[in-house]
C-alpha cells in the first residue's frame, strides 16, 4: 500500500488526457483501417489479376461462406481438433510443469529435452507423424499437441517454480498436505503463467492445425483455404484466412481479459 | 571440479538416459516406423558425406538469412517511428497486434498461387512470419516508455537525436530482442513451412524426400539436424536478448 504514495503524484502529473477508450484512440484507428482497405482494394484492382481478394469481393463472400455447409464441416473440424488437443495439452502440460516446478531432479532430468522440443519448428514433425499415424485426423491432432504441449510445460514449470517461499513455510507450518498445498497454493499461484502459456499454445496449435490440413489434405478450415485458392477463390479463402485471425485475435484478448479481470494481482513486467 | 561434475552429471545422465531409451525403443519397433538413435547417425553421415546435406544446409539458410534480415530491418525502423509518434502508433497498434495473433501460414496458399514458386515467395513467407513479432514487442516498448521520462528530457531542452540515444533506444531496445528472439523461431518455421509448400528446396525438401522414400532413418536425422539448428538459434536468441536487457535489472 505504500506504493500508492508514490504513484499518485506522478499519474496527476502525467494525466494530460484520458487513457483508453476515447476519441483520440478512435479515430486515428478507424482512418488507418480505412487507409489499409482502400490501398488494399486499388491496388489490387489496378495491379493484380481479377481472382486475387480483395475487400469488396471478400465482403460479398462472407454472407455466401458463412452459410456456406463445406465451410461450417470444415470450420467445426478444425476447431473440435484444435479445443481437443488444447484441452489434452492442458491437463499433461500442467501435470508435467508442476511436477518440473516443485522437483529439482525431475526438472534436471527432462528440462533439456523440453527447451530442446520447443525449440523445433513443430513443422518438422509432420512427415513423421504422417509416417506414424497415417494421412489422417489422427496425425493432425497429435500435431496439434505436440505444437502446444512444450508451450505450456515451460510456463507452468516457471509457475511452479516462483510460488513465494513464504507462503510454503506458512502451509508447512500449519502442516499442510501435499494436495492441498498442490491445489491451494501452487496452482492458483501459477495460474497467470498457465494462462500465459495458454495464449502461447493455442496460437501455436492453430498454426498446427492449418499446417497439418495443408500437408495432409484433410478437411478442415486450413484446406478450405488451399482448396478454394487453387481454384481462384480467393475471396472466399480469405474469410477463413479471417475466421483463423478471428480466432487467434479472440483467444489474446480472453486470455488478456482474465488475467486482469481474475487476477488483478498479477502484473507483466513493469508496465501497469 | 567437484561441484563442476555435480552440476553437470544430471545433464550427461538425462541425455545419455534419453540416447539409450530412443535405441532401444528404435531396435524394438519396425525400421519402417522408428528407427534407432545409432542407426540415425550412420544415416547422418552418409548425407553429410553424399554433399546433399550441406547444399540443403546453404539453401536453406539463404533463405532464412534474407527473410530475417529483411524483417529485423523493417520491424525494428518501423516500431521505433511508431514509438515516437503517438497518434500513428495509435491508429496502427490494433492491426499489429491483429496481424501478429493470425497464423501466417494460411497465407501461403495465396502466395503461392500469386507468385509460383521462386526464391522470392519463399522470401516473402519468412518475412511474414518474423516480421510482425518484432514490430509488436517494438511498440509494445515504446508504450512502456513513461511520459514523465520525455518530459524530463523536454524540459532540459534535449535535442531530438539525444532523446532517441538515451530515452527512445534504451527502453525499447530490449522489447524489441524479445520480438527478435521470437522472430528467430517463427521464422525457421516459415522457413520450413515455405520449404514443404512452395517450391521444395533445403532442408525441407532433404525430410520430404526422405518420407517420400520411406527412409524413415533420413527423416530421423533430417528431425535432428534441425532440431539442433532450432535450439542453437535459440539460445543465440536467449542471449541477444539478455544482453540487450541487462542494463534493467
Amino acid at each position: 500500500m505504500s506504493e500508492t504514495a508514490v504513484t499518485i503524484p506522478v499519474s496527476v502529473a502525467s494525466a494530460r488526457k484520458p487513457w483508453r477508450f476515447t476519441d483520440s484512440m478512435i479515430v486515428p484507428r478507424v482512418i488507418v483501417g480505412i487507409v489499409i482497405l482502400l490501398i488494399w482494394e486499388f491496388a489490387v484492382r489496378a495491379l493484380a489479376p481479377a481472382y486475387v481478394a480483395k475487400p469488396t469481393g471478400v465482403v460479398l463472400a462472407i454472407p455466401k461462406v458463412l452459410t456456406d455447409p463445406v465451410f461450417l464441416k470444415a470450420t467445426g473440424e478444425t476447431m473440435a481438433s484444435v479445443a481437443q488437443g488444447l484441452g489434452i495439452t492442458l491437463i499433461f502440460g500442467t501435470i508435467i510443469g508442476v511436477w518440473m516446478g516443485r522437483s529439482l531432479t525431475f526438472d534436471r532430468a527432462i528440462r533439456h529435452y523440453i527447451n530442446g522440443f520447443n525449440a523445433i519448428p513443430m513443422i518438422v514433425v509432420l512427415p513423421l507423424f504422417s509416417l506414424w499415424f497415417g494421412y489422417s485426423g489422427y496425425t493432425r491432432f497429435a500435431t496439434i499437441i505436440f505444437a502446444a504441449i512444450f508451450a505450456i510445460i515451460m510456463n507452468v514449470a516457471d509457475g511452479a517454480r516462483s510460488v513465494p517461499r513464504e507462503y510454503l513455510e506458512v502451509s508447512r507450518s500449519f502442516r499442510a498436505g501435499r494436495l492441498s498445498v498442490l491445489l491451494g497454493i501452487v496452482l492458483p499461484a501459477s495460474l497467470p503463467y498457465i494462462l500465459a502459456g495458454v495464449r502461447l499454445a493455442a496460437g501455436r496449435a492453430l498454426i498446427g492445425a492449418v499446417v497439418a490440413e495443408f500437408f495432409l489434405s484433410i478437411g478442415g478450415v486450413g484446406y478450405y483455404i488451399l482448396y478454394n485458392s487453387r481454384s481462384y477463390h480467393h475471396n472466399e479463402a480469405f474469410v477463413g484466412v479471417l475466421l483463423l485471425a478471428g480466432f487467434g485475435v479472440g483467444f489474446e484478448l480472453l486470455v488478456n481479459w482474465s488475467i486482469r479481470r481474475f487476477m488483478p494481482w498479477y502484473r507483466r513486467g513493469d508496465n501497469s | 571440479m567437484h561441484h563442476a561434475l555435480r552440476r553437470h552429471a544430471p545433464f550427461w545422465l538425462s541425455i545419455f538416459a534419453g540416447l539409450a531409451i530412443w535405441e532401444v525403443a528404435g531396435r524394438s519397433t519396425s525400421a519402417a516406423f522408428m528407427v534407432p538413435f545409432t542407426t540415425t547417425l550412420v544415416r547422418l553421415w552418409q548425407l553429410v558425406v553424399s554433399g546433399g546435406f550441406f547444399t540443403a544446409l546453404l539453401d536453406s539458410s539463404e533463405l532464412f538469412l534474407t527473410g530475417f534480415v529483411l524483417a529485423v530491418a523493417v520491424g525494428l525502423p518501423v516500431g521505433l517511428l511508431l514509438a515516437r509518434v503517438r497518434i500513428l502508433r495509435v491508429g496502427v497498434e490494433p492491426y499489429i497486434m491483429t496481424l501478429y495473433a493470425t497464423p501466417m501460414v494460411a497465407l501461403i496458399p495465396f502466395i503461392l498461387s500469386m507468385m509460383g514458386f521462386g526464391f522470392a515467395p519463399k522470401v516473402l513467407v519468412v518475412f511474414l512470419f518474423a516480421v510482425f513479432p518484432v514490430l509488436y514487442n517494438t511498440v509494445e516498448g515504446a508504450r512502456s516508455i513513461k511520459p514523465e521520462l520525455i518530459e524530463v528530457a523536454k524540459s532540459f531542452r534535449s535535442s531530438e537525436w539525444a532523446l532517441w540515444r538515451e530515452v527512445m533506444l534504451p527502453y525499447t531496445l530490449p522489447y524489441t530482442m524479445t520480438g527478435v528472439r521470437q522472430a528467430i523461431g517463427r521464422a525457421l518455421v516459415g522457413m520450413i513451412a515455405a520449404e514443404f509448400f512452395l517450391s521444395s528446396t533445403g532442408l525441407g525438401q532433404l525430410i520430404m524426400i526422405a518420407s517420400q522414400n520411406f527412409d524413415t532413418g533420413g527423416v530421423f536425422a533430417s528431425i535432428l539436424i534441425i532440431g539442433l539448428i532450432g535450439v542453437g538459434l535459440m539460445r543465440l536468441g536467449l542471449m541477444l536478448e539478455q544482453h540487450f536487457a541487462r542494463w534493467r535489472q
